[in-house]
């Protein structure tokens, strides 16, 4: 066994930029691979990160009426007396903190030009708000009694033209089916880096959002964040009661799973054609080698080497050749990654408002895709390698000798 | 030059298998850009047709300076309606030219509130050429002198738990001045079979929205519907100077978003390609530094009988060139079967109808395209590829002498 590689590895040293070009082949591919995989992951796992940070928190709970579709003020579709409900919730152990929240839908108007929001009122001393408040870009973060303050997103800002101190008109619609309007100061502006986010939603205070809309003191979820995500089965578990319902993460966010499914669907086909293309450079190099050497072949045969050895023999040369590209395509892709998940990729806006997806992607390569790209490079090879090999086993010795030049 | 590309052709089919796997390489590389680029187009014509219907026309004409404040929908008014419709219908090729208001609004009830875009249309001189006129489920269309009266999607009207005859709150802001709010009564319903969509889009008579929104005898666009689909950047250039002042622009101005998202996803892609293609190159040049060993005595022969280096390197770089080709004209046979095989089938997306407004568009199913509108710029960057892939063997060949490689064993 270790003489057969040890006359593989020879033999590819014969021909040692031959080699290598066929090991650069396979590594690239390999290479281009894992960047896909990493940039889905990468894709899939902040989107799923940042909507439980901006927007769903770990569970909710609301009242069993809610529909979040359309943002209902009903008093029957919310959640009573919510600053009692979330403090009750924040007492359970694995719960990090519970903040009530109010959401409604309405206009941002300044001058001639108006652009549909979604408001969310909340509690501005809560925790929940770091997301925020840490993406403050200019102003100030709104405070509790604050009753003619908003906070703005930049791109909206940006949209309507507005800065910190200037005056917009907001509508809002109320628990009576009507719409109420009021004038409100810009305390601040935030960035999340997310426009699917920025662009599309206005903080107030709960109280001054309470008033607003009339929702008394009402709130359409409790949003609550755990210490850890795995905690999520058994808080939910807990939480169950009659009157209100609970909701997870992964009820919320189906979404997104789902588009991570398809995009793998997607990639499947990408794989497969990346690896056919790599699989054929390296038969075809096998093939070649295999013809260079008819007459050695005739020899190993006419020595006495069964078929099977020299079978044996070639997938020994093909899988150090995929060892080699494998290592070639982990030190290129990692450093492709590496770069990548320093800088970011930018994707600008894309107008995905759906789902959140930062402005910026920041590729995730798992040791798992590592792995299971790494084996199937191996395997594909190794495929690849059976037809020159098997040629190779078949020759005549007699013809094979008299073979070549 | 005819002798070079022979030598080449014949060298190139000395190794028949070798060759065809190469071919076979370079042509997957290719049907996976046709792929891509089938895909791409297959988006473009589910949302082109949805958008035409959707926004009421191909064409939209709207006042200088809209396109920058498009995703605001602001209220300008354009400065002479009637001439920009005069002109337009003049046209031969215009089925129909209407003014319109367009700017958004909240409309609410007690269910809740939504975002809407609400148009203020002629129906009269809409009612031939708007889906929704056509898709009536309950009640009936609007009418020119209809006061207070609003035409909704099935998909709000199911979202908002509103039927014919229920009365829904619409506000929305005016020309200087305040938001203006006008509780409304539920005409009619269409339903399009895009329940996003139909959510985001309520029709009023242009009159009711002169009215609203202050803009008496004015409208901010006028919405061209043409005879046939395709021919918009004629008729855009045909109606160009007429109308200087104004800006006619095509549906996809509205949905500045989905160009970007395109624009970001086609240069990712092309990046990718060029690596699958050099992968592929990889296979040429191999082949091809094969070639130049096994071929050393007649490279030495060619030298002997006065062939420059240069030209000798030619012979080689054309037989990679043309190995590159050849895979294009098998990755067209691949490409086209995919795709032909994803047209019969589609490609479901209507899952993701909420993550954009372009998304919405779709209904159901994506049929790609046949992925061939890019083909020449794709077959040309196969041949670059292979072109380049063949330096290094040619050069290697060139370096021959011809003394020594005439004696080569």
């Amino acid at each position: 066994m270790i003489q057969l590689f040890k006359m593989a590895l020879r033999d590819l040293g014969r021909n040692r930029r031959r080699s290598f070009f066929s090991s650069l082949a396979l590594g690239m591919g390999l290479a281009l691979l894992l960047l896909m995989a990493s940039f889905i992951k990468g894709e899939m796992g902040s989107a799923i990160d940042l909507t439980i940070r901006l927007q769903s928190g770990h569970l909710q709970v609301r009242a069993n009426s809610y529909d979040e579709v359309k943002t209902s003020l009903k008093w029957e579709d919310l959640v009573e007396d919510p600053d009692q409900v979330a403090s009750q919730i924040a007492a359970l152990e694995p719960v990090k903190f519970a903040t009530p929240r109010l959401f409604a839908s309405g206009i941002v108007a300044v001058r001639d030009e108006s652009a549909g929001v979604r408001i969310f009122g909340i509690d501005p001393l809560s925790e929940a708000n770091a997301p925020y408040r840490d993406g403050l870009v200019s102003g100030q973060f709104l405070t509790s009694d604050d009753r003619e303050g908003i906070l703005i997103g930049a791109p909206l800002a940006e949209r309507l033209d507005l800065k910190v101190g200037d005056v917009a008109t907001l509508s809002v619609n109320t628990s009576n089916g009507d719409v109420d309007e009021q004038a409100f100061a810009i305390r601040g502006i935030y960035s999340t880096q997310t426009n699917g986010f920025d662009s599309f939603t206005v903080f107030l205070p709960l109280a001054k959002a309470q008033t607003i809309t009339q929702a008394g003191n009402h709130a359409s979820t409790i949003l609550v964040m755990l210490k850890d995500i795995d905690q999520t089965q058994a808080v939910f578990n807990a939480l169950q009661s009659s009157k209100l319902k609970v909701i997870t993460w992964e009820e919320m966010n189906a979404l997104i799973l789902q588009t991570e499914e398809f995009a793998a669907a997607y990639m499947v086909v990408l794989y497969l054609i990346v690896l056919a293309i790599t699989a054929t450079v390296i038969m075809n190099t096998l093939i070649m080698a295999v013809f260079e050497r008819t007459r050695e072949i005739g020899i190993l045969a006419a020595l006495g080497m069964k078929g099977r050895r020299i079978t044996a023999m070639f997938l020994a040369e093909s899988s150090m050749l995929a060892v080699g590209g494998i290592i070639l395509g982990l030190v290129l892709g990692s450093l492709v990654v590496a770069y990548l998940t320093r800088f970011g990729f930018y994707i600008g806006n894309m107008g995905i408002s759906g789902m959140l997806i930062g402005n910026t992607i920041y590729p995730d390569l798992t040791v798992e895709d590592t792995v299971t790209l790494s084996i199937t490079a191996l395997v594909v090879t190794l495929l690849a390698g059976l037809y020159p090999a098997i040629l190779a086993a078949r020759m005549e010795p007699v013809e094979a000798l008299r073979g070549g030049k | 030059m005819r002798l070079y590309f022979r030598l080449a052709w014949r060298n190139m089919w000395r190794h028949t298998r070798r060759t065809f796997i190469i071919v076979v390489a370079m042509g997957l590389g290719l049907a996976l850009m046709m792929f891509y680029d089938g895909i791409v187009a297959g988006f473009n014509q589910a949302i082109y047709g949805n958008a035409i219907k959707v926004l009421g026309g191909n064409i939209q004409v709207h006042a200088e300076g809209y396109r920058l404040k498009a995703d605001r929908m602001p209220l300008l008014p354009l400065t002479d309606a009637q001439a920009v419709v005069d002109a337009a219908s003049a046209d031969p090729r215009v089925e129909s030219a209407t003014r319109r208001i367009n700017t958004g609004g909240l409309a609410s009830s007690v269910e809740g509130a939504f975002a809407v875009g609400i148009t203020g249309i002629e129906p009269e001189q809409e009612q031939t050429v708007n889906l929704a006129a056509q898709h009536v489920i309950a009640g009936r269309y609007l009418k020119a002198d209809d006061g207070d009266v609003i035409f909704i999607g099935k998909g709000l009207a199911e979202a908002m738990g509103v039927g014919v005859g229920d009365r829904i709150a619409l506000s929305g802001r005016s020309k200087h001045e305040q938001m203006r709010r006008r509780t409304m009564t539920v005409i009619g319903i269409y339903d399009l079979g895009m329940a996003e969509i139909e959510k985001r889009t309520i029709y009023i008579s242009l009159a009711e929205a002169q009215d609203l929104y202050n803009l008496t005898g004015q409208s901010t666009e006028v919405a061209i519907v043409l005879r046939m689909l395709g021919q918009e950047s004629v008729v855009i250039e045909a109606l160009k100077p007429k109308l200087p002042g104004y800006e006619v622009e095509s549906w996809e101005t509205n949905f500045p978003e989905l160009q970007s998202a395109l624009g970001t996803k086609g240069g990712v892609m092309n990046i990718f390609s060029v690596i699958i293609l050099m992968i592929a190159g990889i296979g040429i040049l191999n082949l091809l530094l094969m070639a130049v060993y096994e071929r050393t005595r007649e490279i030495g022969l060619l030298g002997a009988l006065g062939f420059r280096p240069s030209q000798i390197s030619l012979i080689f770089v054309l037989e990679g060139t043309m190995i590159g080709l050849v895979g294009v004209v098998v990755g067209i046979g691949i490409g086209l079967l995919i795709n032909g095989m994803l047209m019969r089938v589609g490609l479901d997306y209507s899952q993701f109808g909420n993550i954009t407004t372009y998304m919405a568009l779709i209904e159901g199913r994506i049929y790609p395209g046949w992925g061939v509108d890019k083909l020449a710029s794709r077959a040309l960057t196969v041949a670059i590829i292979s072109a380049l892939a063949a330096l290094i063997p040619a050069r290697e060949a060139a370096h021959n002498e011809p003394a020594k490689a005439l004696h080569f064993v």
